[in-house]
């Protein structure tokens, strides 16, 4: 009984999102071949192989930044710990590396950390619901400080940490690596395996429907017997994990630990996310649309940079085309007809 | 003044925390230095603290205004008039104290009357368009002024000096508090606590929601343009880099102040008190010795600090519904 109710309850809802997400999609897709038209036009080498690896790079970073982010909007969650996260296990590798782990090790010890603020940030957050932002926050201020702490304790060099970076973790992402002799760095490859088994994961797993079922309706989602709590939960680890793991691919990209090396992604996977047409609200998108987001982002910024503008200028004119892009397909209905 | 105050306090359980936490950091403040409380001291801190209370001050109408409307753009905002004032106004010539404040507060109400207009007609989630005002507002800062420098008018920076309580910047901080009180005795106020806790019900009783929602934006703005000003008075120069801190900052002396994101709940007093709890907490740490490492106790303190409290808040607030 139960289960009848839940499939067509599970149904209907895929029918309705997967018809605004194609929606989405495709002006995604359009934005994306009009800004590579433009490119092609405009700036000479645009079309080349060496511009198609810098921003498929720069992109991968980026993309799984976002994934935290994405799975967070989905039910109606912002992750702002990323970029804190991002940045400590950037300089916590290398001195664990220095204190004499052996990498591999190194690299599962930080990975584990990062899960389990994420972790804490969602035990802890779950009942704060609107305010979970500044949780998170608050615990990515805790975590980066108590990691910059550890790292400059006999070290004069705050923030900063210097280490060997081993070769195979500086082929990984660095921008001449090489992918079993293939000229790109792994770390696309690394991207686009995790970003299909996300897109598996979503679309045919218990979890990844009760994501969905949280974000759309918590009273509903709660009748079905998904624990909300459990979801929230296991989100903010995912995040939190893969902020980490971003951290110790950009010290491969570059070279050297530094805790600000996160701070662009505050703001970056938030608006990849809503370019891609993600809901903040919840309930709508997905890591697909997220993907989208990301590359229209990225060709975004390198189109600007070929037309010599410099950064300000750059986000200046991203921040501009953020709401006429989220205007397109996500503008929600007049309050006279929300009654 | 204080009266009303104190009575807010006992009846409002959502100040509990923030009116505690001020009483706790206040004696240890006294237990640790006496630095603060001399004439000197206060008038240093007033000045330190005065942005980041307006800054607080600034997004509390817009937060309270409901749909999750968190205002990031208020710290590149303030960043804006700073370095508009020094660049176009001073680097022109113009000092005279009236163009300069009126240039401050009309600029940022006309820029949060730009955002409300957006919201509402191109009905974009308010996040969403905050998040771009942050992002054009940061690189239009920076193309303005590169990078710090210039100087404040010639009267301003007598300001910056912090060696008098009764300073104009304790001023704009009052005057501040006066709009707000007169705010507080309006019907637009009790309109806007409905507008934020339901709005479809307040919309269905006959409230105008997007003029309540045009004010709330405008007092904001003209409560940013006042953190602008006492801003400059504290550095007496431009700067386009601190626009992401004073953001962060600013939510989460609201939050730690006991509003609620979602909206409704929320007042000046609370986020005075939270932008003030900030600065205490900071204050206090820095009269600890960690030496190389005292930044990054102070982040670490600072981020628990604010874990605590909202846990403590949870428990506060979710007993009251019980009740």
């Amino acid at each position: 009984m139960i289960s009848t109710v839940l499939n067509t309850e599970i149904g209907a809802a895929g029918g309705s999102s997967a018809l605004r997400k194609h929606k989405s999609i495709s002006i995604g897709f359009c934005l994306l071949a009009g800004l590579l038209i433009l490119g092609a036009l405009l700036v000479p080498g645009f079309v080349s192989p060496q511009n198609a690896r810098s921003i498929l790079l720069l992109a991968a970073f980026l993309g799984l930044a976002s994934v935290g982010q994405t799975l967070c909007a989905l039910v109606g969650a912002l992750d702002l710990s990323i970029p804190y996260i991002i940045g400590g296990a950037n300089i916590l590798l290398p001195s664990l590396m220095v204190a004499g782990l052996p990498a591999p090790v190194a690299m599962i010890v930080v990975l584990v950390l990062g899960t389990l603020v994420g972790a804490c940030n969602g035990a802890l957050s779950f009942r704060l619901q609107g305010q979970a932002l500044i949780m998170s926050l608050g615990l990515g201020f805790a975590a980066v400080g108590a990691v910059q702490i550890y790292t400059s304790l006999g070290s004069q060099f705050g923030g900063t940490v210097f280490a060997p970076v081993p070769g195979w973790l500086r082929n990984l992402s660095a921008f001449n690596g090489k992918f079993f002799g293939l000229p790109f760095p792994p770390v696309i490859v690394i991207w686009a395996v995790i970003a299909v088994a996300l897109g598996w994961i979503m679309h045919n797993t218990w979890f990844g429907r009760s994501l969905y079922a949280v974000g759309g309706s918590r009273t509903a989602a709660a009748r079905l017997g998904i624990s909300e709590f459990k979801v929230w939960t296991v989100i903010h680890s995912v995040s939190g994990a893969m902020s980490a793991l971003t951290g110790m691919l950009l010290l491969g990209f570059s070279g050297g630990g530094f805790v600000g090396v996160g701070d662009p992604y505050l703001f970056t996977t938030v608006a990849a996310v809503v370019i891609g047409g993600t809901s903040l609200l919840g309930g709508a998108g997905g890591y697909g649309a997220t993907v989208l987001g990301v590359l229209v982002l990225t060709v975004l910024t390198s189109l600007l940079v070929g037309l010599g503008l410099s950064f300000p200028a750059q986000q200046a004119v991203v921040g501009l085309l953020i709401v006429p892009m989220v205007a397109i397909y996500a503008r929600s209905p007049h309050i006279r007809n929300q009654i | 003044m204080s009266a009303t105050a104190f009575r807010q306090v006992t009846q409002d359980r959502s100040l509990y925390v923030p009116a505690g936490l001020f009483l706790v950091l206040l004696c240890a403040v006294a237990f640790r230095g006496q630095g603060l409380f001399t004439n000197n001291g206060l008038a240093g801190a007033i000045l330190v603290a005065t942005p980041l209370i307006l800054t607080a001050l600034a997004i509390t109408p817009i937060v309270m205004a409901g749909r999750g409307a968190v205002d990031l753009s208020v710290g590149p905002l303030m960043g804006f008039v700073n370095v508009t004032l020094i660049t176009w106004l001073v680097g022109n010539g113009i000092t005279h104290p009236v163009a300069i404040i009126a240039w401050a507060v009309g600029l940022g109400a006309a820029f949060q009357l730009v955002q409300a207009l957006v919201i509402i007609y191109v009905r974009v989630a308010p996040i969403i368009v905050t998040l771009s005002g942050f992002l054009v507002l940061s690189g239009v800062n920076l193309m303005v002024m590169s990078r710090p420098g210039g100087v404040a008018p010639d009267w301003m920076l007598s300001w910056g000096a912090g060696t008098s309580v009764f300073s104009p910047v304790l001023l704009l901080l009052l005057g501040a508090f006066a709009i707000w009180g007169v705010l507080r005795g309006t019907m637009f106020y009790r309109n806007l606590r409905m507008t934020g806790a339901d709005e479809r019900m307040a919309y269905t009783s006959g409230v105008q929601v997007d003029v309540v929602r045009i004010i709330a934006h405008m007092v904001g703005g003209v409560f940013a343009g006042l953190a602008a000003l006492s801003y400059t008075a504290l550095i007496s120069s431009g700067d386009p880099t601190q626009g992401s801190t004073y953001t962060l900052q600013a939510v989460t002396a609201l939050v730690l102040g006991g509003a609620s994101l979602s909206g409704g709940r929320g007042g000046a007093l609370g986020s005075t008190l939270g932008a003030i709890n900030m600065f205490l907490i900071s204050y206090l740490l820095s009269t600890f010795n960690f030496g190389t490492v005292s930044g990054f106790v102070t982040q670490m303190a600072f981020g628990l600090i604010l874990v605590g409290s909202l846990l403590v808040n949870v428990f506060v607030i979710s007993r009251r519904t019980v009740a």
